[in-house]
Formats: structure tokens, sequence, C-alpha cells
């Protein structure tokens, strides 16, 4: 009997390596077989946009902390790529310690006093950070004000990690994107994983048995903050041009936490799955709808998204849990 | 002029074949539009603009030889290929645009780029065609920097900051002439690179004009209530108010200045908000009287102006407006490039553009004509002042080719 349920689970175990190295070998591929420019660029912002909800992930999914003004980090690390060329002509990636420095700053200042508090005074106090930011970048010209900062025009060297092929963002994201989940996996694995955790499932409970959450909570926001900044800095790079729409428009953040609950908040993978199906489905509605000039675009992809919480509230983490939990029922 | 022999050889065939098909497969030009978000309505009127030309690229218009493709049909110099817009809807993102640049590049093989609309936009987008090597003809976007920044591939119709202030600081010098005091001047702009770059090019032309800017007011686009603003200048009295504004804030502004019952004796709403055809129908009524800068006079009966802006009407039942006009425009003026080119070769299209020299008369509007300096830049863009009576604009300055007089002051809703 024992040694059935062995022998199930090492196969269970087999399978799911099997299936993580095709999906690894699939990511890892993806730019080369497709040899269509527009299907690259869009593996690209799938990337970038699992960066910035798997570091938001981080914060809002494993520690249950809601942020809605990520934004700000990710703003904070586009702006300082940007204005280190606008004003030291400094390559755009130059700008991208100075960018996390300032987010672990901010991060800090927001989160010392809210983490302490339980309920939605993070996620209010995060808001209203992130407004404040985009409101004092539209005022001030020296930032750029509501016109905006560019990059270089024209490439002046390799440094400026300005590539005509998207191939090259797509590794560059992907790779800061496996050390941000590999990041996360160990954590999850360690002290600080069970922490959060707890914190999240009760976090009353959790600082009775000792667990000292305001700190911790702070270390996931510093960590989710860095990333965050970094994943706006390779925005920049890649875009060139960054507004306070562009750079610290609520609708971003709303991204991060839609990509994020997709997928799966709180699972190691979840953000990168919700962000493969939330950015081809927003590229291809436009790509089929945007031309006709009616809006569509929109009403098709709120659609999907409305059906989607609908049924299935926990993401697609939670559909394939009920899959595996259907499928054990009928060999039970 | 090869062209205006074409009308000739072309009626006879025009009898026989009645509308005449394009031949062959069509040649595909891009065009990037904000066909959603705070833009949409300029987008969509462009839109109908961009579908009109269309048509008339690939019809026989007999009626309109004088200007480029018009009397023949498609592309006469490809093997009258027939021409095709793949139009896309930027959303107002930066990377958007750029994104679906690419995608009309790469996936729609388009053989080159029009419009972008905001002047962000605008930038992101025309970056990517300079790196495929593709030519970008913008029509519409003023700010001064997206022809200073080497690009090789980029060029664009309209006139720019510089060529508007200069006949603002005109126009207001000669109103000081005419006694009327116009020493106190305001500036109202919407705070993005539109509004920004206007503002500060009017305040600079003006200041070495003599003319002082008093008061600058910048605010965002998407502001859902601007009283504070119109209290501000109504603390202020200004003698003149200059707004540079998109659509939705243009209405908002003129409703509220109804509402605080504020009139400035000389009122000047730059272009794009208030040319928008929605700014007319809706707050028209309350805003009588205002002067705005324009290259498109459709009033004279026979121009090609009043010809297109028939055809428009009948499309679409509004009037076209000026920016639409100068995206009609610019998308004209690649259109024909593409001809001369006699190839979809970027290179050649290029080399086509460069060599572009237009006159007046080959235009749909009121330019002297198109020709490209190094930069990319139209160097024969010109503007013209038109005042808002009843629900149409008329052209007022210069006195030269004005079809109305001058009335001041201000009048709004009275």
């Amino acid at each position: 009997m024992s040694a059935q349920i062995a022998a199930r689970a090492l196969t269970r175990g087999v399978g799911n390596l099997v299936l993580g190295v095709l999906a690894l070998a699939a990511l890892l591929c993806w730019p080369l077989l497709v040899d269509n420019v527009f299907y690259q660029r869009i593996g690209a912002l799938v990337m970038l946009s699992a960066l910035s909800a798997s570091a938001w992930n981080l914060v809002g999914g494993y520690a249950g902390q809601i942020s809605i003004g990520h934004v700000l980090f990710f703003g904070c690390g586009a702006y300082a790529s940007l204005l280190g060329y606008t004003w030291f002509e400094w390559a755009p990636m130059v700008g991208a310690p100075v960018g996390i420095a300032l987010s672990l700053l901010l991060a800090t200042i927001v989160g010392t006093p809210t983490l302490r508090l339980k309920g939605h005074y993070f996620s209010m106090a995060t808001i209203a950070l992130a407004e404040l930011a985009r409101i004092i970048v539209v005022n001030s010209p020296v930032l750029g004000g509501g016109v905006g900062v560019s990059g270089p025009a024209l490439p002046r060297s390799m440094a400026d990690l300005s590539f005509i092929s998207p191939v090259p963002y797509y590794y560059i994201f992907g790779g800061v994107l496996a050390v941000l989940l590999l990041f996360t996996w160990q954590m999850s694995r360690s002290r600080m994983g069970y922490y959060l955790r707890a914190i999240r499932g009760q976090e009353r409970a959790a600082r009775s048995l000792g667990v000292p959450a305001p700190r911790f909570k702070l270390y996931a926001l510093l960590v989710s903050a860095g990333f965050t900044s970094l994943a706006g800095s390779l925005y920049a790079t890649m875009v060139g041009f960054v507004d306070p729409d562009s750079g610290f428009g609520i609708l971003l953040s709303v991204k991060m936490v839609i990509a994020a609950a997709l997928g799966g908040a709180g699972t190691l993978f979840g953000p990168l799955v919700g962000a493969a199906l939330l950015v081809p489905l927003e590229e291809f509605t436009n790509a089929m709808f945007g031309g006709g000039g009616t809006g569509i675009t929109y009403v098709v992809y709120g659609a999907i998204i409305v059906f989607i919480s609908r049924f299935a509230p926990g993401g697609l983490a939670e559909i394939l849990t009920r899959l595996q939990a259907w499928r054990a029922r009928r060999a039970g | 002029m090869k062209i205006t022999r074409r009308p000739l050889l072309a009626a006879p065939a025009l009898m026989l074949a009645g509308r005449a098909q394009a031949q062959g497969a069509p040649i595909k030009v891009g065009t990037l539009l904000p066909l959603t978000g705070v833009a949409a309505s300029a987008g969509n009127s462009a839109k109908a603009a961009i579908e009109l030309a269309v048509e008339l690229v690939n019809t026989p218009r007999p009626d309109l030889a004088s200007m480029p493709l018009m009397a023949t049909t498609g592309f006469p110099a490809i093997g009258g290929r027939p021409l095709e817009v793949v139009i896309a809807d930027q959303q107002g993102s930066p990377s958007v645009a750029q994104n679906q640049a690419l995608r009309l590049i790469t996936q729609e093989r388009v053989v080159a780029l029009t419009n972008g609309y905001q002047s962000g936009l605008a930038q992101t987008a025309s970056a990517i065609a300079e790196r495929h090597g593709i030519p970008y003809v913008n029509g519409e976007s003023v700010a001064t920097n997206l022809t200073e920044r080497g690009f090789r591939w980029f060029f664009r119709t309209t006139p720019i900051g510089p060529d508007i202030a200069a006949i603002y600081v005109e126009f207001l010098k000669a109103a000081r002439i005419d006694g009327r005091p116009v020493s106190k001047i305001a500036i109202v702009n919407e705070n993005t690179e539109y509004g920004t770059s206007i503002a500060d090019v009017i305040r600079r032309t003006a200041e070495q004009g003599g003319i002082s800017i008093e008061l600058q007011i910048p605010y965002a686009a998407n502001s859902a209530d601007v009283s504070a603003q119109v209290l501000q200048l109504k603390g202020a009295q200004p003698d003149v108010v200059i707004f540079i504004s998109y659509t939705s804030d243009a209405i908002l502004y003129a409703r509220t200045m109804r509402a605080q019952g504020y009139r400035p004796p000389i009122l000047i709403g730059d272009n794009s908000g208030f040319s928008d055809d929605n700014f007319v129908q809706t707050a028209g009524d309350i805003a009588q009287g205002l002067i705005n800068r324009s290259a498109f006079d459709p009033s004279r009966p026979g121009s090609n102006s009043f010809k297109i802006n028939a055809l428009y009407k009948a499309r679409t039942g509004r009037e076209m407006d000026d920016t639409t006009a100068r995206m009609m425009q610019g998308f004209l003026v690649a259109c024909d490039a593409i001809n001369r080119a006699g190839s979809t070769q970027p290179a050649a299209i290029q080399a086509a553009l460069r060599a572009t020299d237009l006159s007046a008369d080959q235009l749909m509007i009121g330019y002297r004509g198109v020709k490209f300096d190094d930069k990319g830049q139209n160097t024969k863009a010109s503007v013209l002042l038109v005042q808002l009576r009843g629900r149409e604009y008329v052209s007022v300055w210069p006195t030269e080719t004005a079809t109305a007089q001058l009335q001041l002051p201000y009048k709004g809703w009275e």
C-alpha cells in the first residue's frame, strides 16, 4: 500500500519534472521558434509584465499585503534610468541602481508605519504615495513634467542596450525574472516563506506564536520594491520614453495585480502564467479590433477578466488544483 | 508636370471602365491613431479622413486633378497597384504605439508609417520605424524635438511651434497697433509635450517681440474640474488668454467660463481641442469669437480644401477640422512619395520623400507647399488665423487671404 503511494508520488514527481523541463525549454526557445518580430516583442513584454507581477507577488501574494501602488517603484526605476540619461548622458541601465535605492527608501517610508497595522492601511498608503509621485512629477519641469523624458534617440553604444530585435530584451527580462523566481522559490522554503504564509493566513495567530510580522512584511516589501524598480528601468531602456501616465499611472499597478491574481497570487509561477495570458490577450485584441475605432478592444479584454474573476477568483492555479482534485477523485 | 496631363489620359478610360478598379496586390501604408482614450474623438475623425484619402487615391477623381494621385487609379508609377491602409490604435500609450508600429512593419508589411497624433507617441513609434528603416510621415505632431533627433526616416509636414508662435505674436502686435491692450497675456496649457512645447515657444517668441507673458497655468488634460484655473484667470484679468488644450478639456474650459461668467477681451484657443468638431458642436455656441489657428480653410468654393471638405462632410456629416486635415495631408504626401519612388523599397521611398517639392495648388491644405529640410521638417508649412462664427470657423488673418472680418472683443455666449 505505502509502496503504491510512494510509486504514485514518484511518477507524479517525475511527471512534474518533465513538465517543468519542457516548459523551461519552451521559454528558452520561444523567440527562436517564432521568427516573427511582433510575436518576439510580445514575448519580451510577457517577461517584463511577469517580472513586475512576480515582484508584486512577493508582498501581495506571499505576504498577503495588497499593494495597489506598486507603480511607484516601477516609475522610480523608469525615471531614474531616463533622467540619468537626460541629465548626465548615462546609459539607461546606469540609472537603475539609483532607482532601486530610491525605491527601497520609499518602501521603508511607506512600509514602516503602515505594515505595523492590520487591514487596508497599507493598500491605501501605497495608492496615495503612487498618486503623489505622479502629481509631483507632472508639476516638476525638471523631472520632465507632463511631457515625460526620453532616452537616447539613437543607440550610442552597446551600453545603451538598444536593439532592433526584441530577442535580446526577451532574454534580459527573462534572466532577471529567473533570478527573482529563484529567490522566491528559495524564500518560500526558508523561514521567511513560512513566516509570510503564517502572516497571510492569520496575522494575529502568527504574532502570538512569535513571528516578527512587521519586520518580515517589510523585508518582503523591500525585495519586491527593488525588483519592481528594476522592471521599470528595463521598460524605460526598451521603450526609450516615459511620461507620468506610463511611469506612474495607476492602471499599471492594477495590471500587476491582475496578472498575479489571474495566474494565482502567492504561487511561484502564477504571475508568469497570468502575464503570458494577459499580455498577448491585450495585444491581439488590439491588433484585431483596435483599427476599427470602436473601442471593442477593451470590451473583449474586460469581459475575459470578468469571466475569470467570476468563475475562478483564485486564478488559474485554482483551476489547476480543482482539476487535479477531480482527477484524483476519479482515480481514487 | 506630368500630373497635369493625366486627367486627359484618364478621362476616356474612366468613361469606358466606369469605376475602374486598381490592378495588382495592394500597397499597404500604416497609420497610428488614438482610437481609444482621451484623444479618441480626434483619432476617429482622422480615421474617416484617411479612409476618404484611400478611396480618392484608388478611384479616378478628375475634379481633384491638381493633386497628385487623384486623377488616376492607385499608384500609376507602380503598375496601378491599389493603396490599402492599415489603421492601428495606439491607445494613448507610448509602449502600445511601439508595439503597433512594430506589428504594422513586420506583420502587415507596410511600406510607410504615418501620423501618431500625440507627440510623445509619434516619438516612440518613429524610433521603431527608424530602427527598421521604414519611412515615417507625420502630419500633425508639433513638438519641436521630433525633427531634432537626427532621424533619417522621419518626415513632418505640419507647421510646428515656431511657425505657430510667429503668427500669434504677429497678430497680437497688430492688435496692439489697433489700440487694443495686449500687455497682460495668460497662457493656459495642458501639461504634456504638446501644450508645454507650444506654450514655451509662444513665450519665447512673444518676449522677443516685446510682449511679455504675465501668467502661465499648466494643467492635466484629463482633469475633471478646471474651476480653480478659471478663477485664477478671473482674478488676474489678462487682456489676452491663450489656451492650448485637447478636446475634452477645451469643452470643460468653455463650460466653466460660461458658468463663472468670465470672458477675456481676446481669447485664443490653440488648434487641437478647439478645432475638433466635437468642441465646435458642443461648446461652439458659448465660445463665439474664439480665435484659433488653422492651416485648413475650406470656405473658398472651388479650392481643393473646399472639395475635400465637401466629400468628408458627405461621408461623416461633419466639417473637416484642421488637425484632421493636417493628418490627411501628411498621409497623402506619403502616398505621393511612394508613387514617385516607383517602388515599394523603403530606401526609394525615403529618397522620394527627400525630393518632395509640392506646390500650394497640389495640396488639400493651405501650406505654401511641401519641401523637407535635412531634418525632415516641411519648410513650406504655414498657418492662418480663424475665428469661430456660429458653428464654423472663418479665416480672418492675415488680412490678405482672409474671407471674413475679424470681430473683437470675444463674445462667448452672447
